[in-house]
């Protein structure tokens, strides 16, 4: 079982979609995340371990190489773009609740911000870490953010700007998504906010980069 | 001065001062109090508050504009126009039909490319001695706005197509260079921050091929090029020097002394890296200064160029540009701001609440040190010649920052500025010297005031010593009487202790003494430097 859980950890780690995939140019020709997905629930494998076991371990690996620059956003894309191609095929597991979640974040550019690289990734780590996200997409007001949240109590924010002229709009949201939900975490990021910058508005949390995020969200869950 | 000493930093040689070139892109509609939306898309806004920041900023060279979606617009991505900041594109047509094929070279008349050029070419004319960038969207960045996302995924699954891509978008900037080349801009920036997201071997592979004939084409052209990169771009620097640019320009997410190792490798020059945010946008006058020097102090006068990161934040205030300004051009200023920091640590805050009670009036000249800043020189010698007319009263000291208590005492006082003239402990002169007559004038006022609070918090006491006889009963009556007629009220007290009348040396009873209290402090311990001024008046 081991074997073939690590070998979809692999195919994340280095973005292998499927045995048609050209890339990583080492391993053409071999079978991607997709096939060996399918084969691991054929073989009767639970979909819990899949999830716990190969993808949220070959994401993380993703994360830390990514921190520590040794790969970049092509790479990372490439490998949740694997991680979704093996989701796919556990979406019936999550929704019969065979796939318990760590929980719930609503994420979204702020208002006024349409760059959502830095966002996507984010959404892909935590997504690959076992959260459930809900992707607001982009240019999302405070009262979008709130409306969520009341569609779903208990989840965390994660707020993404890239211009100096939108991150100061994170504050408005955080002040709003507080008064509703006080124990929801915000967390933000995105080229411009800084440490300094997250204490000046109240947010919760503020990372350089998507594995951090993933880890404070992981140690808050575990609490 | 002005693009001259531009020149030569880009030669990557010795230069008489730093250059500095403040990227103003919609921060020029700030100054001319028009929105980014209209203002990018207007040559005469561009041309007025251009002139403006030219006026105010005195800078060695400037954007024509800073609005990376000038080309993608031309090629018919849509974009998303704000009041605030640069128009953002969100349409991305080889990712919704369109085929590369179908693209052709924007024309001058294509979108606002003409109204770029238009502003080139005014701002020329209106500012020869400036130097004008014309900045070009790098062809990686311009892929990106044309394909969207899927850039990143074909460089893996379908390099060949990203090939085809960038060898079009490289062909526009040629394009562009021409223009801007054409309409009076002496140095061309390449502007491809997005390359920030790519690794090395991906940026050898589907940048490095594609602009290093950039670069050799503006140098074809007989100008200046400029590659600049936002974002953490580290793992690129060298293949960027590689491209043969003139220029590296940087901004805070790279140390700029990696950057200076790498370009120094490679002799060309590079330039940045202001803090955007947090210094530029949202620090004080102080921490831009200090900031700013410290980039300064980096670049060493030697082929390097002071700019922010990027494109400036549109509500940079205006002070904190000016600031940079003032310090670029004004040496002895460099000198306050490093002596300062050198001397930081250690600097004791005294409790300056009483300072000015004492009798005279203190002038204190805050100065860098008077014999080696002309101005410190020449506001010490004002005090100097004017102190000696008020015949001992006015008591003048300098308190040069190069000493630690100098720093302290400026600190103490909350003075900005060197040189300063404080009179008694209150800031007066700021910077500039004072005409003889104001001079005078500031501290005659203080004497007056000075003698109003004396008269106000004067008080006495009358000691009367002797036997508790006739004749001291007497001696008191007659004080009471004095008082009445003058309308004072002084404590008396009388005393028989044999010991304190020989304390005061008095051999023969009554004896009448007089004591004067002055209030000096009330409610806090003053400071040794003050009490100091005390005792002097006795």
């Amino acid at each position: 079982m081991d074997d073939i859980l690590n070998k979809i950890a692999y195919c994340v780690e280095f973005g292998k979609i499927n045995l048609q995939s050209p890339y990583p140019p080492d391993m053409k020709g071999l079978p991607g995340a997709d096939e060996l997905t399918q084969e691991a629930l054929d073989k009767g494998i639970d979909a819990d371990d899949i999830l716990q076991k190969a993808l949220v371990v070959g994401m993380e690996k993703v994360g830390i190489k990514f921190r520590e620059n040794k790969i970049f956003v092509p790479q990372v894309l490439m490998s949740a773009k694997a991680m979704n191609m093996a989701i796919r095929h556990l979406k019936p597991y999550f929704l019969s609740g065979n796939i318990k979640r760590k929980g719930t974040v609503v994420i979204g550019t702020v208002a006024g911000d349409l760059h959502d690289i830095g966002k996507n990734l984010v959404a892909m780590m935590f997504e690959g870490n076992g959260w459930e996200v809900i992707d607001l997409g982009t240019d999302v007001s405070a009262q979008k953010f709130v409306e969520e949240l009341k569609n779903h109590p208990g989840s965390h924010v994660g707020l993404s700007a890239l211009l100096t002229t939108t991150m100061v709009n994170m504050e408005q949201i955080v002040r709003e998504v507080k008064n509703v939900a006080p124990d929801s975490r915000v967390l933000i990021g995105g080229a411009p906010v800084n440490e300094e910058f997250k204490t000046k508005i109240g947010a919760d949390f503020y990372s350089p980069d998507p594995q951090g995020a993933v880890e404070f969200l992981n140690s808050v869950a575990s609490r | 001065m002005g693009k001259d000493i531009l020149f030569k930093a880009f030669r990557n040689e010795k230069t008489e001062r730093t250059p500095w070139v403040p990227f103003v892109g919609c921060h020029g509609g700030k100054l001319i109090d028009v929105p980014s939306d209209q203002y990018l898309r207007s040559s005469a806004l561009m041309v007025r508050g251009l002139s403006e920041a030219i006026h105010r900023y005195k800078p060695d060279g400037i954007p024509v504009t800073f609005d990376l979606q000038i080309e993608a617009e031309a090629l018919g991505c849509i974009l998303k126009w704000s009041e605030t900041s640069p128009p953002a594109v969100i349409s991305h047509p080889l990712a919704e039909g369109v085929s590369i094929k179908d693209l052709q070279i924007p024309v001058l008349s294509a979108g606002r490319i003409g109204v770029a050029m238009q502003t080139a070419q005014q701002l020329k004319e209106k500012h020869p001695d400036i130097a004008l960038y014309g900045l070009v969207t790098g062809p990686f960045t311009l892929g990106l706005h044309l394909l969207g996302t899927d850039i990143f995924y074909k460089m893996m699954e379908q390099p060949e197509e990203i090939h085809e891509l960038m060898e079009f978008t490289s062909a526009v900037c040629l394009q562009m260079i021409d223009y801007y080349v054409d309409h009076g801009c002496d140095m061309i920036a390449l502007v491809d921050p997005m390359t920030s997201q790519i690794d090395q071997e991906s940026f050898r592979q589907f940048v490095s091929g594609y602009v290093t004939p950039v670069f050799d084409h503006i140098r074809g052209k007989n100008r200046f090029s400029s590659f600049f990169v936002c974002g953490q771009a580290q793992q690129n620097i060298e293949a960027m020097c590689q491209c043969r640019p003139d220029n590296i320009s940087i901004d805070e997410n790279i140390p700029l002394d990696y950057v200076k190792e790498q370009a120094g490798k490679y002799h060309i020059s590079y330039g940045g890296n202001l803090k955007l945010t947090m210094v530029l946008l949202y620090g004080t006058r102080e921490a831009v200064m200090k900031e700013a020097l410290e980039c300064m102090d980096m670049g060493n006068n030697q082929g390097f160029v002071l700019s922010p990161g990027c494109d400036l934040p549109m509500d940079t205030p205006f002070e904190n540009l000016e600031a940079i300004a003032e310090l670029v051009h004004d040496t002895y200023q460099q000198d306050v701001i490093r002596t300062m920091e050198l001397e930081k640590e250690g600097v004791e805050i005294l409790n300056m609440r009483d300072y000015g009670k004492a009798e005279k009036v203190i002038v204190d000249i805050i100065t860098l040190d008077s014999e080696s800043c002309a101005p410190c020189q020449y506001m010490v010698e004002a005090v100097k010649r004017v102190a000696p007319q008020f015949e001992g009263i006015v008591e003048w000291r300098e308190h040069p920052i190069k000493k630690i208590e100098g720093i302290s005492f400026m600190s103490s006082l909350m003075v900005k500025n060197i040189p300063t003239i404080c009179i008694d402990g209150k800031i007066t002169f700021v910077s500039k010297i004072p005409p003889k007559n104001q001079l005078i004038e500031a501290i005659q006022k203080r004497i007056n005031e000075k003698l109003k609070l004396k008269i106000k918090l004067k008080r006495g006491e009358f000691l009367i010593f002797g036997k508790d006889d006739a004749e001291c009963r007497t001696v008191s009556l007659q004080v009471k009487k004095a008082m009445e007629e003058m309308g004072k009220e002084f404590n008396i007290s009388h005393s028989t202790d044999q010991q304190m009348i020989s304390s005061y040396g008095i051999t023969q009873t009554p004896a009448v003494i007089l004591t004067e209290h002055k209030l000096k402090s009330e409610g806090e311990i003053p400071a040794v430097i003050v009490i100091k001024e005390w005792i002097k008046e006795i």
